[in-house]
């Protein structure tokens, strides 16, 4: 049994009278430790199914088992618990909470965590142990987009999800988040999905799973995924 | 227009999807219109309401009183005054009315067309003998209308009245009730004071017109031209009457010498007449002594030539007598000789008589033979006769007719001899006859000259008698006439040194009505206008006071209006901060972008500041008024729709509100389009200045650090919040303060100061003895404890231009006192004891006629006595005012004698029962007057307290709904603003619990700072509002109990954890992905 399974997963959003099909019988499964990218054009589903997985978003059928646990079956305050534990995430725009310096955010994190990293070590890992105590705005981009890995990372979730990370970066730092993501997962063995709508980047993936309006259309497994830094697009 | 229909859409739009927003601010402005125009409407909603009833009632505009009473000439004067409309000349006096043992003192008042009574009930009195009352007369008596009320007007020394007959006042003294009236001039409790009874008025009592016997009038009534222009009370009306009472004051002097004029040549006319009288009388009186000594005199001369007389007539009469009686004697003497010579007539007649009678008897022999032959020629003739009948010849006939004839002829010569010798016969007795006659007349004459001098004689002696009894009398009549002179003399003496004491008393009285002539005092006017009134002036002081409190809670409310909407329009103009950009690069000009959020908040606030105003105008002037009905009697509360304050109100509030969106509009709408359309950047993270000291950082838990840097990061919503929570705190806590005040006031004086639980007043009328008496008895009773003897009057006490009435106790015994009075130092609670250096005043007196101790005050009694006296203490007390005065202080300075008038019992700790029935049984006795439960006043006040509970719940709804808006806008905004940063911890996985805590943390720990300053500005605030509401005989302590704080900030909580609850579905509601989704 894989690590995570999406099984016959349907989500459903109701708009006033129409009824839109985010997800419609979406199959797929990961393996633990793996680095997975999701890629689809926008709308095919992906984000949706990344909201599912990481407890933040309910199914309306079907069931997502992650580490023998089915998420879809939890309750709100399970979700909680399992969103607080099992789950980092990294968004497009960082979310980092502007009142707080870098490392307070990572602490924000690891204080609600019962085998959380250490914020200062996570932070060296993400290479702004100078930084860390500056506020988001005196931070560039990419360097919030490092802040908001380390809070996601220093959770020790068993999932990192990360939803277009490199979308409002540039190319460089783009690359250089890429980078850390990959080290990530190959370091600390964690299993980290990344979504993206630059299908240049999947050969850096582990597995690379295509959604298609709504389903994961192809799923496959890379056997010699490159490196980053080798990767041009 | 096609541009502005899009842009309205859009507008209302907005408020649909907003509507949250939308109604914190219209309700911001509801509340903020709506408090103050209802609390600055109040004011002028009372002073419409009685400047209404002043005019409906024709209540006047300036009095006019005098010490020597008004007359019609007055009135004439004032007439003639610019701005004085109609003069009207009425009466009022004191009365006594007796009922059910009760003694009352009462208003005397006649129905006029000037301040004219409402009638509530019945009919007014058209009829003399009718009267009017108020209701809380038959409440306090227990009649009826239809039942009879004695009256009995105060005797007054009737200034004016120089016939010094004192007429009665009201020509009809037994009135029957027909009706209830309330009248303008008494819309408060208040009656005034009176010399009669315990010197407090109890009621007022209208009477016709008609029954007033009085020939000068009392008070002069003057309304003023145009008044309807003016609203009482207000300055213009104010200056309006001072300008006449100016024009009045310059013919005051003129009339009130024109008065006293006038009494001083009354009474001289009275004088110069009673002079006159005084002066015949004593001509009179002297003239009439002179006569009876005349008289006298006059008696005596004639006594004399009396007595004169009597001798005189005496010697008179003697010598008559003897006159007489020498006659008498002479005649006597003769009568003798003649009565001599008569016997020797006699003697010789008697022989003559005896030669007579033998003539006669010669004579005798002579007839009787005649008589013989007559008889026989009879005899003849008949035997002739006898033989003529037997004769039948002729010749024997003839023959026996010779015969006859010759025998006829033979008598006749017989019968003429026969009668001459009769003839003869007759001659001597007649002879005879004659001689005695002779002879018995002259001895008739000697007898009846006898008798004549016997009769002489006896009428000698009679009139001799006569005289002499006559002279006797004559000499007693004068004796008694002389008897009679000097009795007339000694009267004469007595009359005469009667007369002259009522001379010199006469005399004596003219010097003194001349003195009093002397002594009538200039009359001096009184020039009033309604301020005088003590009901009115109250009244309108009562509206000044709200109207300030007026002014202070509506800061409150716009301050705190400003600030919500200015974070509201704040949060709303940037969360639409990409809508601006992209109409500013469609080219819509500043204008148009801005309508939209001009109109949004115009419409928030003209909405909720219509309603708000609507509501405010009905409710707060109505509830205001509730607590002060309490207190004034008027027929009707007007609630006006205030144009100043409602127009004053929204203009306010609009400012504020609109104001505040313009200000963040204005900052918005003045960037590029492209600035715009970028994500505005967030504010900044910034260190606080805790976080430099290291060891108190360090121990914060990491959440708390938070919340400290959150709390500096949003500083409009930390004032917002704390100004909120401010307020509301500080309007509650000032509420349950008023009332704590308040209701410390009752146990404050009934039970720390005054310790009395009767107050017994004993009727006037009781001798020393029979007071004596009943004072023994009533101490002497089980039940009883305690019984402190007092006198109490009331007066006034006054210092420079301020005076207040007040109670007057002196006791009998100035250590007794403190066993129900405790008399001490406010602040110390030093205790006082009275002594002859001075009088103790209460402590609110004190503060009110600006009295220190060691000043010396005018104390003027009931009587109208006025005497200065030092203050020697000041005393702590909450209701009314006293002025205390030891016994021999009160004799040494008003020189009267002291005796008690009212028993200051304590019982020994009856219940309220008991008590009511150990009343029953005092007020039965002939002795009491009436028995106060102490008990029974701390009720009645209670009652009337208890009204401001209204002043405490309007305060506490008002503050709540404060704290409500205020916080329930917060935290709106608070998620709003921080919904990414709220997203994010939940993703981050913070249970809601812990997101809750994340957000009101910081709310919690400003609304404690916000409550701790509220608790210290309400302790402000009670201040002031108890400052501007206290009214003049109470003292309120200012107090708030550790309760109250509870209360306060208990109430506070409740709000805020209300407002709290709701923000913990909201957060719970939060859309994690949408939110995260966006770009910021």
């Amino acid at each position: 049994m894989a690590y995570i399974e999406f099984k016959n997963v349907c989500k459903e959003y109701k708009m006033g009278e129409i009824i839109i099909k985010a997800l419609n019988n979406t199959n797929f499964s990961i393996e633990k430790g793996e680095l997975v990218v999701v890629v689809g054009p926008s709308g095919a589903g992906k984000t949706t199914a990344l909201n599912i997985l990481g407890g933040m978003d309910t199914v309306t059928s079907g069931d997502v088992i992650v580490d023998g646990k089915n998420v879809a079956k939890l309750k709100n305050k399970q979700l909680i618990k399992y969103r607080r534990e099992d789950i980092g995430f990294v968004f497009q725009f960082y979310n980092l909470v502007q009142n707080l310096t870098a490392i307070e955010n990572v602490e924000l994190a690891t204080q609600i965590c019962k085998d959380s990293l250490s914020p200062d070590e996570v932070m060296e890992k993400v290479g702004l142990a100078d930084r860390k105590k500056n506020f988001p705005s005196q931070l560039s981009g990419g360097e919030q987009q490092r802040v908001a890995i380390a809070r996601a990372i220093a959770k020790n979730p068993k999932l990192l999800l990360c939803d277009e990370p490199t979308g409002a970066l540039d190319y460089k730092t783009g690359k250089q988040i890429l980078k850390l993501l990959q080290d990530t997962a190959r370091k600390e063995n964690m299993t980290v999905i990344i979504i993206t709508h630059n299908a240049a980047i999947a050969p850096m993936a582990d597995k690379i799973i295509r959604f298609k309006n709504g389903t994961a259309e192809s799923i496959e497994s890379n056997q010699n995924p490159i490196p980053v830094e080798n990767i041009e697009w | 227009m096609k541009i502005k229909k899009a842009l309205l859409k859009d507008t209302f739009k907005e408020i649909k999807k907003s509507y949250k927003r939308f109604i914190s601010i219209l309700m911001m402005a509801l509340l903020g219109v709506g408090f103050f125009a209802g609390l600055r409407a109040s004011s002028p909603d009372m002073v419409d309401s009685i400047d209404t009833y002043y005019k409906n009632q024709n209540v006047y505009d300036i009095e006019v009183m005098s010490t020597l009473g008004l007359t019609d000439a007055d009135i004439e004067a004032l007439s003639n005054i610019e701005n004085v409309e109609n003069v009207y000349g009425t009466y009022s006096r004191d009365g006594l009315i007796q009922t059910n043992d009760k003694e009352i003192v009462s208003k005397i008042l006649c129905v006029d067309d000037v301040n004219q009574p409402v009638l509530v009930e019945g009919n007014m009195p058209e009829n003399i003998d009718e009267c009017v009352v108020e209701k809380s007369f038959l409440e306090g008596t227990g009649k009826k209308i239809g039942d009879y009320i004695d009256i009995e007007p105060e005797e007054t020394e009737s200034t004016g009245t120089t016939d010094g007959e004192e007429t009665e006042y009201l020509k009809n003294k037994t009135l029957k009730i027909v009706g209830v009236v309330e009248s303008p001039l008494y819309i408060s409790r208040e009656r005034g004071n009176t010399k009669l009874g315990t010197g407090v008025i109890n009621y007022y009592i209208y009477v016709n017109k008609e029954n007033v016997n009085s020939d000068v009038y009392t008070e002069i009534y003057i309304t003023l031209q145009n008044r309807d222009k003016y609203q009482t009370g207000s300055h213009k009306y104010e200056d309006y009457v001072e300008e006449t009472k100016d024009k009045i004051e310059q013919i005051k002097e003129e009339r009130e010498n024109a008065r006293y004029q006038e009494l001083i040549n009354e009474a001289n006319a009275e004088i110069a007449k009673a002079e006159e009288e005084f002066n015949t009388e004593k001509q009179n009186g002297e003239t009439q002594l002179q006569d009876a000594e005349n008289e006298i005199n006059e008696g005596k001369a004639k006594i004399e030539s009396g007595e004169a007389e009597i001798n005189n007539n005496e010697r008179t009469a003697n010598q008559q007598f003897k006159n007489a009686e020498a006659k008498i004697e002479s005649a006597k003497t003769e009568v003798a000789k003649n009565a001599l010579r008569l016997n020797n007539e006699k003697i010789e007649a008697e022989k003559g008589f005896e030669e007579a009678e033998n003539q006669k008897a010669g004579l005798q022999s002579t007839l009787d033979n005649i008589n013989n032959a007559i008889k026989i020629t009879d005899n003849s003739i008949a035997e002739k006769q006898a033989k003529l009948e037997t004769a039948e010849t002729e010749e024997e006939i003839a023959t026996i007719n010779q015969e006859i004839a010759k025998l006829q002829a033979t008598r006749q010569v017989y019968e003429t001899n026969k009668q001459s010798v009769e003839a003869g016969m007759t001659e001597i007795d007649n002879q005879i006859a004659s001689g005695r006659q002779e002879l018995q007349n002259a001895e008739a004459q000697i007898a009846s000259a006898r008798n004549q001098i016997q009769s002489q004689e006896s009428s000698l002696q009679q009139t001799k008698n006569k005289t002499y009894t006559q002279i006797a009398n004559a000499r007693k009549e004068l004796e008694a006439s002389k008897q009679e002179i000097q009795d007339a003399e000694a009267e004469l003496e007595t009359k005469r040194a009667e007369f002259n004491t009522k001379i010199q008393e006469a005399e004596g009285k003219l010097i003194d009505a001349r003195e009093k002539v002397s002594e009538i005092e200039k009359a001096e006017w009184y020039i009033l206008d309604r301020q005088q009134n003590a009901g009115y002036s109250s009244y309108i002081q009562d509206t000044e006071s709200i109207e300030n409190l007026s002014i202070v809670f509506p800061i409150v409310f716009f301050a705190i209006a400003a600030l919500v909407s200015l974070t509201s329009m704040t949060r709303m103009v940037e969360e639409e901060r990409q809508e601006i950009g992209t109409l500013k690069a469609l080219g819509y000009n500043k204008f148009h972008i801005m309508l939209k959020y001009l109109i949004y908040s115009s419409l928030a606030c003209i909405i909720g500041g219509v309603i708000g105003m609507n509501i405010g105008f009905q409710l707060l002037p109505r509830i205001i008024w509730d607590m002060y009905s309490m207190m004034y009697t008027l027929p009707e509360f007007i609630v006006s729709f205030n144009h100043q304050y409602s127009s004053m109100g929204l203009g306010l509030i609009y400012i504020c509100i609109v104001g505040a969106t313009l200000y963040t509009i204005l900052k918005e709408v003045k960037e590029t389009p492209a600035t715009l359309l970028r994500p505005k950047a967030p504010k900044y993270g910034k260190r606080v200045l805790l976080e430099r000291v290291g060891f108190i950082w360090k121990r914060l838990k990491f959440s708390h650090k938070v919340t400290v840097r959150n709390i500096f990061r949003y500083k409009k919503r930390f004032l917002m919040t704390i100004i909120g929570i401010m307020g509301c705190t500080s309007l509650i806590l000032a509420g349950f303060g008023l009332k704590d005040s308040i209701s410390s006031i009752l146990p404050n004086q009934y039970e720390d100061i005054f310790h009395y639980d009767m107050l017994v007043s004993l009727k006037t009328a009781l001798t020393e003895e029979q007071r004596n008496t009943y004072i023994e008895n009533l101490k002497q009773k089980e039940n009883i404890q305690e019984v402190v003897e007092t006198y109490m009057e009331s007066g006034t006490a006054e210092k420079g231009d301020n005076s207040e009435t007040v109670q007057i106790v002196i006791p009998s015994d100035n250590q007794e006192i403190d066993k129900v009075i405790k008399l001490r130092d406010v602040k110390t609670k030093e205790p006082f004891t009275l002594s002859e250096e001075g009088i103790i005043i209460t402590d609110k007196l004190a503060e009110l006629i600006n009295a220190n101790v060691g000043d010396t005050i005018t104390v003027t009694t009931a009587d109208d006595i006025e005497k200065e006296i030092k203050v020697v203490g000041i005393t702590e007390n909450y209701i009314s005012h006293y002025v205390y005065m030891s016994k021999a202080l009160y004799q040494q300075v008003f020189g009267e004698t002291y005796s008690t008038n009212v028993l200051l019992v304590q019982d020994n700790n009856l219940n309220e029962e008991q008590e009511e029935t150990v009343m029953q049984e005092m007020v039965a006795q002939n002795e009491v007057q009436t028995v106060t439960l102490t008990t029974t006043t701390m009720k009645t006040l209670d009652d009337t307290m208890s009204s401001l509970n209204y002043v405490v719940i309007v305060l506490i709804v008002s503050a709540g709904l404060l704290a409500f808006v205020v916080l329930y806008n917060l935290s709106n905004i608070n998620i709003g603003e921080r919904i990414r940063e709220l997203a994010t911890i939940k993703v981050l996985g913070f249970y809601d619990r812990e997101v809750y805590d994340y957000v009101t943390r910081e709310t919690i720990l400003l609304t404690i700072i916000g409550i701790v300053l509220g608790l210290v500005a309400g302790y402000f605030l009670n201040f002031y509002i108890l400052g501007t509401c206290e009214i003049n005989i109470l003292r309120f302590e200012k107090v708030i109990h550790p309760i109250s704080y509870l209360y306060a900030t208990a109430i506070t909580l409740v709000f805020s954890i209300i407002v709290n609850i709701v923000t913990y579905f909201a957060l719970k509601k939060i859309d994690m992905i949408g939110s995260l989704k966006s770009v910021e």
